[in-house]
């Protein structure tokens, strides 16, 4: 696998939107004007060759060489390729990308995927709140792909999210699934207080809920044809960082019945 | 030509182009999978008559279907993919949606598609909802043991072929159904392939027309042992009775293939039961776009 790589000189002073820095975007460029692309977010307009030392040949895949939680934007507008990042990243990592994938090998901020469309996410560390979420100005969230992530997921995960799937080998943070229209929130460890609120449609799967909403109700234990696609679809999919597989019944609350009610939140029983 | 001392005539089956679309039917158990399979194919003989050939391929493993649970793939063939939309809906909707823990899935990878669970997922009045997963819509409709999955959409080949055949002729009527019986087997073993008729098996062979107005088939007086004598009949002397076998394919490849197959089980199954010659039925071949000459297909 051919292409570029970035690394950091220094811990970077201010905010660095990179969503230039894919493999698609650098593929037409010659070095002097990938250095010359603007990533500063003040006026000092800081410049690719001013933060990263640039190193390889444009190809099928752009590579962080460190990371930074100042690193906003990684792999923004992915439509093919592979993006890595040896290290953290910033908020927005993955926005609206439409397919390829994006590695992250440390933390990610705020909003990561958010208007995901299409394409896999993977993050080794913790994400932090909103992640598929709606932007401001946003009509929704995520709308398609997968993101996996390997630790923790902050508050408000799937914010307005409409299809896709998210993937949480730890705990998601509060009202995960909030204003959901669809999709899948899977959780190996459990959700935080009052998922699904304002929740339309979609299905948040989790061994347990630290406080559920009053506007969810119980429907009762089921084995669900459904769970048996989505597990063999992901395993299909992901391979090794799929979730194990659910065959057996769980217990499941419909909600929110303060909207239409058509979410469901599934517990293993 | 004689094989094994069976006759083979010098002649071909003349088969037609048709749309072919096909969904996989899982439940809880083998058994009920096949029920729904059974059930969907019923009145699924002939096209003109049913509206669609409908017949099950084969049996799949667990590993096999999307869900992880035995399942049975069944195969439609009709006039255009217009024409089999609507026998996709109903024979879904009320033989399969019917059926205890069955879900349905898409049975064809084409990119052309035709509804499946589109029309049956109203029947969940409101309480349906869908899953994307990758490319495809799963509808999860309500239903009195639980929930009925279906597929959106199955896919559709305008390429598929209708009508491969083989006549069997014998001296000895239940030697005869014996053989035929091991040639439907035989063609079971051969993917994307269906026999549509009452276990695979038609003793009503037809021509095109007839004296009466409005019949567009009627009896292959020929072939019929009763009308020797009277009609210009294809029988020798011995012959008792004539079997046929209709075969329908995704591919011309595959109605080959089970013509093959069907070929070398008669010839070697065949002789010790009655059966003394081999035949195809055609149309002087100025009907159908596809022949299958028997003598090519020998083993």
């Amino acid at each position: 696998m051919s292409g570029l790589t970035f690394r950091l000189k220094a811990a970077p002073e201010e905010r660095l939107d990179v969503s230039e820095l894919t493999p698609r975007r650098l593929a037409s460029l010659s070095q002097g004007e990938i250095e010359r692309i603007v990533v500063g977010s003040t006026k000092r307009q800081a410049r690719v060759g001013d933060v990263f030392t640039l190193g390889g040949r444009p190809g099928d895949s752009v590579r962080f060489e460190n990371g930074s939680g100042h690193l906003d934007f990684v792999g923004s507008r992915l439509d093919e390729g592979t993006v890595f990042v040896d290290g953290d990243v910033g908020d927005y990592a993955g926005r609206e990308m439409s397919g390829g994938r994006l590695d992250i090998r440390g933390d990610a901020r705020a909003f990561l995927a958010s208007g995901l469309r299409g394409g896999l996410v993977t993050v080794r560390g913790s994400a932090g709140s909103q992640v598929g979420a709606q932007r401001a100005g946003d009509k929704f969230g995520m709308a398609g792909g997968i993101v996996v992530i390997e630790g923790h997921a902050g508050d408000r995960i799937g914010d307005r999210m409409r299809r896709g799937t998210i993937i949480v080998r730890g705990r998601c943070g509060a009202i995960a699934g909030t204003r959901m229209l669809g999709g899948t929130i899977w959780t190996d460890q459990g959700f935080g207080p009052n998922p699904g609120l304002l929740m339309r449609r979609g299905t948040l799967i989790g061994p347990n809920v630290e406080k559920l909403l009053a506007t969810f109700v119980d429907t009762g234990r089921h084995e669900l044809v459904i769970l048996r696609v989505l597990s063999r679809y992901l395993a299909a999919t992901l391979g090794p960082l799929a979730p194990r597989p659910i065959t057996g019944p769980v217990r499941k609350y419909a909600g929110d019945l303060a909207t239409i009610g058509k979410g469901e939140l599934l517990i293993p029983a | 030509m004689k094989v094994n001392g069976v006759t083979i005539d010098d002649t071909f089956a003349e088969a037609f182009g048709m749309s072919g679309t096909g969904v996989i039917i899982t439940a809880d158990s083998a058994r009920w999978a096949r029920q729904a399979a059974v059930t969907m194919s019923g009145f699924g003989t002939s096209v003109i008559g049913c509206g669609a050939e409908v017949g099950i391929d084969r049996e799949l493993k667990p590993e096999e279907t999307p869900d992880g649970r035995p399942g049975v793939r069944v195969l439609l063939f009709g006039f255009s993919p217009e024409a089999l939309a609507p026998q996709l809906k109903n024979r879904v909707g009320q033989c399969v949606l019917t059926s205890p823990g069955s879900a349905c899935y898409a049975g064809v990878d084409a990119k052309r598609r035709i509804g499946l669970g589109q029309g049956p997922r109203y029947f969940g009045d409101g309480f349906q909802t869908a899953k994307i997963l990758g490319k495809n819509r799963y509808w999860r409709i309500p239903v009195m043991d639980g929930e009925f999955v279906v597929e959106e959409t199955s896919g559709v080949v305008t390429d598929a072929v209708g009508g491969g055949n083989v006549l069997i002729l014998g001296n000895d009527r239940a030697g005869l159904l014996a053989s035929a019986e091991a040639a439907v087997a035989a063609i079971g073993e051969v993917p994307d392939v269906i026999t549509p008729f009452p276990g695979g098996i038609v003793r009503s062979g037809s021509k095109v027309g007839s004296k009466y107005k409005g019949m567009v088939a009627s009896t292959n007086d020929a072939f019929c042992p009763t009308l020797r004598g009277r009609v210009k009949s294809e029988l020798g002397p011995d012959t008792v009775a004539v079997l046929e076998i209709v075969i329908d394919g995704l591919s011309s490849k595959a109605v080959a293939d089970a013509m093959k197959a069907a070929l070398r089980s008669l010839i070697e199954v065949g002789p010790s039961k009655g059966v003394t010659r081999i035949s195809a039925g055609n149309y002087g071949g100025k009907l159908g776009r596809h022949h299958y000459h028997l003598r090519e297909l020998l083993p």
